[in-house]
């Protein structure tokens, strides 16, 4: 191995990563140094400062700064910026979404900031890596702030439980991993994405089980079946505003990694993996579209959802091609703006009643249309009806799978659509048919408004212009050489 | 490509109503209502003037307009009518603007009513104005969710649910159990709707994402694949199967009818206006515009069997709606008795008979409309449609009782209504091809006649009832309008059918002269008018005849 050579290291590479740094540590400080410094002024501080960061990411995209550091260990190339976006942009829509929640969480509110931006630098650093050390590293660096934030209502015991739930399975997660990886080692002798790329063959059993690991690892993180079973209920227990960061950003990390490593990686010896990454998507769509039929609690069928999306974001994984990771960018984006929303509304009425149950919702349409089209707006994006963004991507992923010929996982999702449509629906129904028990209006602060407007301007946007979106996807898969266009 | 900025008018208007009305108060009734009439009023006029501008002579897409929307997925905003998108755009935005006087009255949420109407309108519009799969599709999938909302919010409980409901026992079936929600509600309708029309779109989805993929042509642009889609020749059978089977729920074919019924009496007048109206040949105007215009070897094939599925659904619906006890089950289960006799012009395959199926879907929409508005009215008087607890109306509502009567024969095909000219188009031109059904088609309009005749009677005539003492007619002019308007369109272009019968014969030519020769022409309509096509970005198209020739060479050397 070379050593590392300081006069080619460019910090402008890692200057969104050392600036998140510098910020989460500005907050803990202002929060320690001065308890009486207003929490929700660190909040308008930490987004502030997100916000500058993405507008240097912006910068790079436009300006073309690429590049390598650490030996190629850490890359910035055009994926890289864009898994690096999407995670600034949906940490700043939970901060806001958390405003509200937190103001009755009693104790160690500033922290709650510090350690949303330490998870979210965690995933920046997700974003980029691309060698197995650091994607182990870097992994459990974003899982470690979970952890606490899951555990946040530390006198709830249903927080409490999901914490050990979660932290447990984390952790044998991260032993499957580590193993995975001593084996591709092993067997390889290097553990560098672009070496591993460049072997010859790569039909090595101790490379091929080594790869199932560390799949396995990921599937977890995602929450594909059959690694999902946590999903359910850390999302029930966790405070809902880290539910929403849970459910969205990880899962969009996690999908980085898992792109660099099946696509440019392993990218040659596509027949290899694609029959897992199928089956995983057959079986998270199948089993999370059924189970959530039958949940009566809000965050649950979101996250059965989740698991279902999921499925529905690996068909682009298993189709191996360059269209399919177009299509399964642009479905992390509209799944972004959909999830977060939604969660946003289940968030306005754990405020309002502490509970999380769809009963809950029953009569919105009457103490608050705006909410309950919101709400509408969300269920049918994530259910797929046009013309919202959720359509535009799931037609988009069947059609990069139509194009592999892969007509059996097609089949599946397509059936699937259809089992979503009914429990989205019945909550719809809940919404606008059914008479509140309550008739108080409801009304919404302005961090909520913020995240219900910018969640139905992205569901509609998306919609109905996504040629801009497609072409940002289309543009970070860019650094997939090796594989197929379609 | 063309200046003409028609069809974008007669579809954009409904939205921009649509988005206007989120802005104003519930409680402003007049400005709520005065917004709808008005964008509905402009699509209507834009339509009516693209029915009366289109040139005939000339055939062919007339009014194309194209504008890139995904250059990826090869994607453009492509409108254009012919002679069967023109009469239909006129009918969806005739009954669009017809549901909005209809529910001038409804005191729950109108706002939110006419923001449905109006998007569902401009969602049918969308699908009858499309020349590209992907928007065809994008426009056909935007119409269902406005309707599931009808049924749950605004619809009415179906049958004896109050009834199983004072019994206390209101979730006592078998749907119930495994659904959560009885047979007879509202819900149970709403939700059989949605998912069959939904389950048919992803079928159908498959079967235009194999066409996409398949032609290698990288385009949803249709005139385009018609031209071009050499590569499709091989499964089109599989093609036409799969967009069949998923269009034709919509248009309630037999065995896949079922929640059609059930679904117009759940839904309130408006909105089974529009669904029995234009909604339901949707799946009629797919099929002929994907189907028989790309595939026409694969419909010459498979048609016959079509021919039998359309007497089933002729007799079935039939001698279900004289069963029927309730106004708008008979008128719903007529309405699909009729899809049989559009069905059965439509696998005669030939001018006269595709021509009387294309006039009989407007004639049915129009005659359709009247019926359902007036069943709305009359439920709105009455509180009921149960047909044995209503006597001599007549005496009460004349108005209403000419109207429903003019419906009524129109719809069992009275001479001198358009649906009359339909059928008979559709037997002269099926007598030679299918003799057996079209006889069969023609015994059974005596069923159609016989519970009309049977609910005019028991419905209006007879001793009055005097619980039915209150009831007032259609008086003023908002009640009276839509009326009027089905009413007269009815009866003036079932004498004076030639203008229609023009555009759609121009419609309809291209397409048999297509089936006929499909080697020697391979797209009439384009050659009427040169499309400059969207879309630059495509892959050697020579590469991909070279491949097809030897296959083409096998064919002819075959036959």
């Amino acid at each position: 191995m070379p050593p590392l050579n300081w006069a080619d290291l460019h910090l402008t590479l890692i200057a969104p990563e050392l600036w998140m740094t510098l910020l989460s540590c500005i907050i803990l400080s202002i929060d320690f140094i001065f308890p009486k410094f207003s929490k929700t002024a660190l909040a308008y501080l930490s987004i502030a400062g997100m916000g500058l960061i993405t507008l240097q990411l912006v910068g790079f995209a436009l300006g073309g700064v690429r590049g390598s550091l650490f030996n190629s260990m850490f890359v910035l190339d055009s994926l890289a910026i864009f898994f690096k976006i999407f995670i600034l942009v949906s940490t700043s829509l939970v901060i806001l979404a958390s405003i509200d929640y937190l103001k009755k969480v009693p104790l160690f509110r500033g922290e709650y900031y510090y350690l949303i931006l330490f998870a979210a630098l965690g995933m920046m650093f997700m974003a980029s890596a691309n060698d197995f050390l650091s994607l182990f590293i870097t992994l459990e660096f974003s899982t470690f702030g979970f952890y606490i934030l899951v555990a946040y209502l530390r006198d709830d015991i249903k927080s409490n439980e999901a914490a050990i739930k979660f932290f447990i399975l984390g952790v044998l997660t991260a032993a499957m991993i580590a193993y995975g990886i001593s084996l591709i080692y092993g067997s390889t002798g290097t553990i560098y994405f672009r070496e591993i790329a460049a072997l010859p063959t790569k039909n090595s059993v101790g490379l091929i089980l080594g790869l199932l690991f560390v799949f396995v690892g990921l599937g977890f993180k995602v929450g594909a079946v059959p690694f999902h079973t946590w999903v359910p209920d850390v999302y029930e227990g966790a405070p809902t505003p880290v539910t929403t960061f849970l459910s969205i950003t990880p899962k969009a990390a996690a999908l980085a990694i898992f792109l660099r490593v099946v696509f440019s990686t392993f990218g040659d010896i596509r027949s290899e993996w694609t029959w897992f990454i199928a089956a995983l998507s057959i079986f998270s769509m199948t089993y999370g579209n059924i189970t959530a039929i039958a949940q009566k609690n809000m965050k649950r069928l979101l996250a059965y959802s989740g698991i279902a999306q999921i499925g529905n974001i690996l068909i682009g994984m298993a189709a191996g091609t360059k269209m399919g990771g177009d299509a399964l960018l642009f479905y992390m984006l509209t799944y972004l703006f959909a999830n977060v929303g939604a969660f946003a509304v289940v968030i306005i009425f754990s405020n309002l009643t502490n509970k999380d149950d769809i009963e809950d919702l029953a009569g919105l349409n009457r103490r608050s249309p705006l909410l309950a089209f919101a709400m509408l707006l969300f269920l049918l994006s994530l259910a797929g009806v046009p013309p919202l963004a959720g359509f535009i991507g799931k037609v988009y992923i069947f059609a990069a799978a139509v194009h592999q010929k892969m007509f059996f996982l097609v089949t599946v999702g397509l059936i699937n659509v259809i089992i979503s449509f009914y429990y989205y629906l019945i909550v719809v129904k809940k919404i606008y048919t059914l008479e509140p028990k309550e008739t108080t209006p409801i009304h919404l602060s302005m961090p909520m408004k913020v995240v219900i407007y910018a969640g139905i301007a992205g569901v509609i946007l998306l919609g109905v212009w996504p040629q801009p979106f497609i072409e940002f996807s289309v543009a970070a898969t860019s650094v997939f050489t090796g594989l197929a266009a379609r | 490509m063309s200046a003409s900025h028609l069809l974008s008018f007669i579809l954009f208007m409904p939205f921009l109503g649509a988005t206007l009305l989120f802005f104003v108060s519930n409680q402003r009734r007049a400005i709520v209502q005065g917004i709808a009439v008005t964008f509905a009023g402009l699509s209507l006029a834009g339509s009516i003037y693209a029915m009366a501008a289109y040139d005939f002579t000339k055939g062919g897409f007339q009014f194309q307009e194209s504008y890139s929307w995904s250059k990826e997925l090869g994607i453009s905003f492509f409108l254009g009518v012919d002679g069967i998108g023109a009469p239909m755009v006129l009918a969806s935005a005739m009954l669009m603007f017809a549901g909005i006087f209809v529910s001038w009255h409804i005191k729950d949420r109108l706002k939110e009513f006419y923001i449905n109407l109006l998007i569902l309108g401009s969602a049918t519009i969308g699908v009858y104005m499309s020349l590209d799969l992907f928007f065809l599709f994008f426009f056909y999938e935007l119409s269902v969710i406005p309707m599931y909302l009808f049924l749950t919010i605004w619809g009415r409980h179906t049958k004896g649910y109050l009834d199983m409901k004072k019994a206390g026992d209101p979730l006592s079936d078998s749907v119930a159990h495994f659904f959560n929600f009885n047979r007879s509600s509202k819900e149970y309708a709403a939700m059989k709707l949605t998912l069959y029309l939904s389950l048919g779109a992803v079928v159908a989805l498959m079967g235009l994402l194999l066409v996409y993929v398949d032609s290698g042509l990288r385009t949803f642009n249709i005139l385009e694949i018609a031209e071009k889609g050499s590569l499709l020749k091989a499964k089109e059978s599989l093609y036409f199967w799969l967009i069949f089977l998923g269009f034709a729920p919509i248009a309630a074919i037999f065995p896949f009818h079922s929640w059609s019924p059930v679904g117009y009496a759940a839904a309130p007048a408006a909105a089974s206006m529009m669904h029995a109206g234009v909604l339901k040949k949707l799946g009629h105007f797919t099929i002929i515009r994907i189907c028989f215009f790309l595939f026409p070897a694969a419909t010459q094939q498979w048609m016959p069997i079509i021919a039998v599925l359309c007497v089933i659904n002729i007799f079935y619906g039939g001698l279900v709606a004289f069963l029927q006890k309730d106004t708008k089950f008979v008128v719903g289960y007529s309405s699909v008795a009729h899809m049989g006799y559009i069905f059965l012009g439509m696998a005669s395959l030939n001018l006269i008979s595709l021509t009387g199926a294309v006039f009989f879907l407007f004639a049915d929409a129009m005659a359709m409309g009247l019926l359902f508005a007036l069943a709305g009215y009359i439920y709105y008087q009455t509180k009921t449609l149960d047909i044995p607890s209503m006597r001599g109306l007549v005496t009460k509502m004349p108005f209403v009782a000419t109207c429903f009567i003019i419906g009524s024969a129109a719809s069992f095909g009275m001479p001198g209504a358009m649906n009359f000219i339909g059928e008979l188009m559709v037997f002269l031109g099926s007598w030679k091809i299918y003799p057996v059904q079209t006889v069969l088609a023609a015994l059974a309009i005596t069923i159609t006649w016989a519970y009309y005749f049977r609910m005019i009677r028991a419905m209006f005539f007879g001793e009055p009832d005097p619980k039915m003492a209150h009831l007032v007619d259609a008086r003023g002019w908002v009640d009276r309008l839509p009326l009027v308007l089905l009413a007269s369109m009815t009866i003036f272009f079932g004498i004076f059918p030639a203008p229609f019968l023009n555009v759609i014969q121009s419609g309809v030519a291209p397409i048999i002269a297509r089936m006929e020769a499909p080697a020697s022409i391979p797209a009439p309509a384009i050659a009427a008018e040169p499309a400059s096509l969207p879309i630059d970005a495509i892959p050697p198209a020579a590469e991909a005849e070279t491949k097809t020739e030897p296959a083409d060479a096998a064919a002819s050397g075959g036959d």
